[in-house]
């Protein structure tokens, strides 16, 4: 049964997860538990500010009062073991406690928050990326399959290869380079202009800023969707029953989008959305180039603030949607396969 | 398997590889590389690039943000190249002075930004610099006095030295009305040693071209003066086959000592992977049963790592080297070839030699090793080409963040600078782009190399 099928996925999901967390925790608890000292001698040198009529001696036993207090509330008391394991029982209900600098516009400093306002950033974009990509390449693929070894065929495969290397945030300072301090067709980057205008002039200055990032993706990531397509499409349209549709008298564009698209779809989604999810774990950095100030941004400024708490959160979330991408993609493969719908092996 | 079997599959394989043109243009990409990497000292105009990236003092003696030499070929205003005069005519000038005469020829619109006079020299040593002008004129640049040397090198820039004397020699000919203008436009010793001589020299210096002749005097009074090795660096506006970085360095030497790091990357981390994904697929479809099941488990806590990101992270947090990184880089990658080998190995695993070799006696190693794994190498040739340009571009990307190993260069350390001195805001393409671009050639060689394989292994892609 399909429900089963899908609970069992989604389950593994959840301990894959897990685990990865656990190993995350393993490798950086040194370093988090660094940083989180740091902050609390910072809270501790804060509140003896207040006790300023208190003299040196008994400050000092207050300051270390106070520290042992901390030290207990965030179980840097407890043995190593224990550490880790709170570590990761933290990251996974989303304790990520506070950043060291970097703050939400707001100016709040919950880690939280921080991921929480970046994360929607990276979703715009890279869902209408996706969309877009998926659209034009299944597109190019089919017209690749119908004549394969014709000249459009054989002219995108060729630059599927030129482009196979081609590191998506060079084409980005490419593209920059010529389109906006050569021609100044498009803003430099950001999400709005400064000031932002106000309305449907938002939404559009919005989309102004998108268009060169995505115009990046798209000329990396499409080529290589329709190469993947073609391929698949082509093992279906060697079978016998497309041969029949066609002798059949059946257009040519109903046996394609029909047929075809019918038997292909499994392999077809599950590659597309594979090929995209790796291709986005990879992007991750290229966001830095346009300041689009998504979790792929949040990495730069992390790292150049040495912001120990957002970069380990981000890890985490971004593990998190890379691991609920494999997931959602497993169940739309179970959804569209015939064989695990009705209750074969998975 | 035997040699001899091994050169009749080559042999085969050749003979259907040659047919795919890709294929073969990615080869001579390649053989193209490995001959630069082979030949790196003598392509390296700065022999130290590679160990001496970051040492200030190596580059100090070129200009900063230069454009390429052959820039000159697409413009009116031809700029000084960057060049080195030595090998100077030397003259017993007197009872204990000797000249050294170097020969500039100077046909350009904009001259150099600067001369830097460097050699060694023991004891003390006074210097005087002339420079003798096309139109007759002559001037004395610098008198200098070097002292309290013991074989060392000595490095003089005529450039800041001669600043008070370049500025006598202009006054001595232009309008005395211009004065003014003359103090608070700050003209460099060059600009006017390469002007001619007329008045109205601040509207707008005209160059004078011909045969320079710079001068070098020194004296040898003191006893233990010696210089050796002198030479004179012409700090051009253009420089070299690929121009100058904001902080002075030869690009092109850069990109040249990056060669053998991208290569490594790539090749090391492509075939220790996937061979460790062969060994492991064909192992976990021999054993089946539970011991796949756990494998499988294995592999599918590798397969839901992002690798990007925690190799940033990872980086960011231990800062690692370049082995360390190629070694994360495999524990990320393995996980690639292992589901398509499983599912071949699983087939082959039914064959009958398979079983007549069991019944025969050979051990669990002995069928893995002789009968299975010779069978599925080859297929993971083409996966091993195909791996080489994601290595590439990770190491690039974890460098363009500024977390790379800082004793070698890479070519995504050189994107780092770049981008941190904002070379793409004004508009240094001669940083930007090659870089960049080898990066991409380099992906695109092994993609053409693994295409082509991957077609001939594997016949049901091939075009009808």
């Amino acid at each position: 049964m399909y429900k089963w099928y899908a609970l069992k996925r989604i389950l593994k999901g959840v301990v894959m997860y897990a685990l990865l967390i656990f190993t995350f925790s393993l490798l950086f608890n040194t370093v988090a538990e660094n940083t989180l000292k740091g902050q609390i001698e910072e809270q501790v040198r804060q509140e003896s500010m207040r006790f300023k009529n208190l003299q040196a001696e008994q400050l000092r036993l207050k300051q270390i009062e106070r520290r042992i207090q901390l030290y207990h509330l965030y179980r840097l008391d407890r043995s190593w073991t224990e550490r880790v394991v709170f570590r990761a029982l933290d990251t996974l209900t989303f304790k990520f406690g506070k950043s060291t600098i970097i703050k939400t516009q707001r100016g709040e400093r919950e880690v939280i928050k921080i991921i929480g306002e970046a994360l929607p950033r990276s979703m715009l974009l890279f869902t209408t990326t996706i969309v877009l990509e998926i659209f034009f390449g299944i597109w190019l693929g089919l017209k690749k399959a119908q004549k394969p070894g014709g000249p459009l065929d054989k002219s995108t495969s060729f630059i599927t290869m030129v482009v196979y290397g081609l590191p998506s945030w060079w084409l980005g300072m490419m593209l920059i380079m010529i389109l906006v301090y050569g021609v100044n067709l498009f803003p430099s980057g950001g999400l709005h202009s400064v000031p932002t205008p106000g309305g449907i002039r938002k939404v559009l200055d919005l989309l102004w800023h998108m268009v060169l990032p995505m115009l990046t993706l798209f000329l990396i990531g499409f080529w290589s969707l329709g190469f993947v397509v073609r391929n698949i499409v082509l093992g279906v349209l060697q079978e016998d029953y497309i041969m029949s549709a066609r002798a059949r008298g059946i257009p040519e564009n109903k046996v394609l989008f029909g047929h075809t698209m019918r038997t292909s779809a499994p392999p077809l989604v599950t590659m597309a959305l594979l090929s995209l999810l790796a291709s986005i774990s990879g992007s991750i950095i290229f966001e830095g180039i346009f300041s689009w100030p998504g979790l792929g941004n949040l990495y730069w400024i992390a790292i150049q603030q040495n912001d120990i708490p957002v970069l380990l959160a981000n890890l985490a979330v971004t593990t998190g949607i890379y691991q609920a991408g494999l997931v959602f993609l497993d169940l739309i493969y179970g959804f569209l396969d015939p064989r695990i719908k009705i209750g074969g092996k998975a | 398997m035997k040699l001899m079997d091994v050169t009749y599959r080559f042999r085969e394989f050749w003979e259907e590889f040659r047919k795919e043109k890709n294929g073969l243009v990615g080869l001579g990409i390649l053989g193209i590389a490995m001959l630069a990497v082979l030949a790196e000292p003598i392509l390296l105009p700065f022999p130290e690039a590679g160990s001496r990236w970051r040492d200030i003092t190596y580059w100090q003696d070129n200009s900063a943000s230069a454009p390429p030499a052959w820039t000159n070929f697409f413009t009116s205003k031809k700029s000084a190249v960057s060049r080195v005069l030595s090998n100077p005519a030397v003259e017993e000038t007197g009872p204990s002075e000797r000249t050294y005469a170097f020969e500039y020829d100077y046909r350009f619109n904009g001259p150099p930004n600067d001369f830097i006079l460097r050699g060694r020299g023991s004891g003390t040593l006074p210097l005087t610099v002339t420079g003798f002008r096309p139109d007759g004129l002559s001037v004395e640049v610098v008198r200098y006095v070097l002292s309290g040397l013991s074989d060392e090198p000595f490095r003089l820039s005529l450039g800041n030295e001669g600043r008070s004397n370049a500025m006598e020699f202009l006054k001595g000919w232009e309008r005395r009305k211009n004065a003014p203008q003359i103090a608070t436009m700050r003209y460099g010793v060059t600009d006017i040693l390469f002007s001619q001589a007329q008045p109205d020299f601040v509207k707008g210096p005209v160059p004078l071209d011909g045969r320079y002749r710079i001068e070098v005097r020194a004296g040898f009074t003191d006893s233990g003066a010696a210089v050796d090795s002198i030479e004179l660096a012409v700090v051009g506006r253009v420089s070299g086959v690929l121009g100058t970085d904001s902080m002075k360095r030869d690009i092109f030497s850069g990109v040249v000592a990056g060669m053998k790091w991208a290569l490594l990357i790539g090749l090391l981390t492509s075939v220790i992977s996937v061979l460790v994904g062969v060994f492991y697929g064909i192992t976990s479809a021999y054993f089946g049963s539970r011991v796949d099941s756990i494998m499988m488990l294995v592999f599918d806590y590798f397969i839901s790592l992002p690798v990007l990101p925690i190799l940033i992270v990872f980086s960011a947090i231990y800062k690692p080297s370049i082995w360390t990184i190629i070694a994360a880089l495999i524990v990320f990658s393995w996980v690639g070839p292992v589901k398509t080998v499983r599912s071949m190995a699983l087939q082959i695993k039914e064959e009958t030699f398979i079983e007549a070799a069991r019944a025969l006696g050979s051990g669990h190693r002995r069928i893995i090793f002789r009968h299975m794994a010779p069978l599925l190498i080859p297929y993971s040739f083409a996966s091993m080409a195909l791996a080489v340009p994601g290595a590439i571009v990770y190491e690039a990307s974890v460098s363009l963040l500024g977390l790379g190993d800082a004793t070698i260069v890479t070519w995504g350390q050189i994107l780092h600078d770049a981008l941190g001195s904002g070379a793409v805001l004004n508009g240094l393409w001669w940083w930007v782009v090659p870089p960049g671009l080898l990066i991409a050639v380099m992906g695109m060689t092994f993609a053409f190399l693994g295409f082509a394989m991957d077609k001939i292994l594997h016949p049901k892609l091939k075009t009808r």
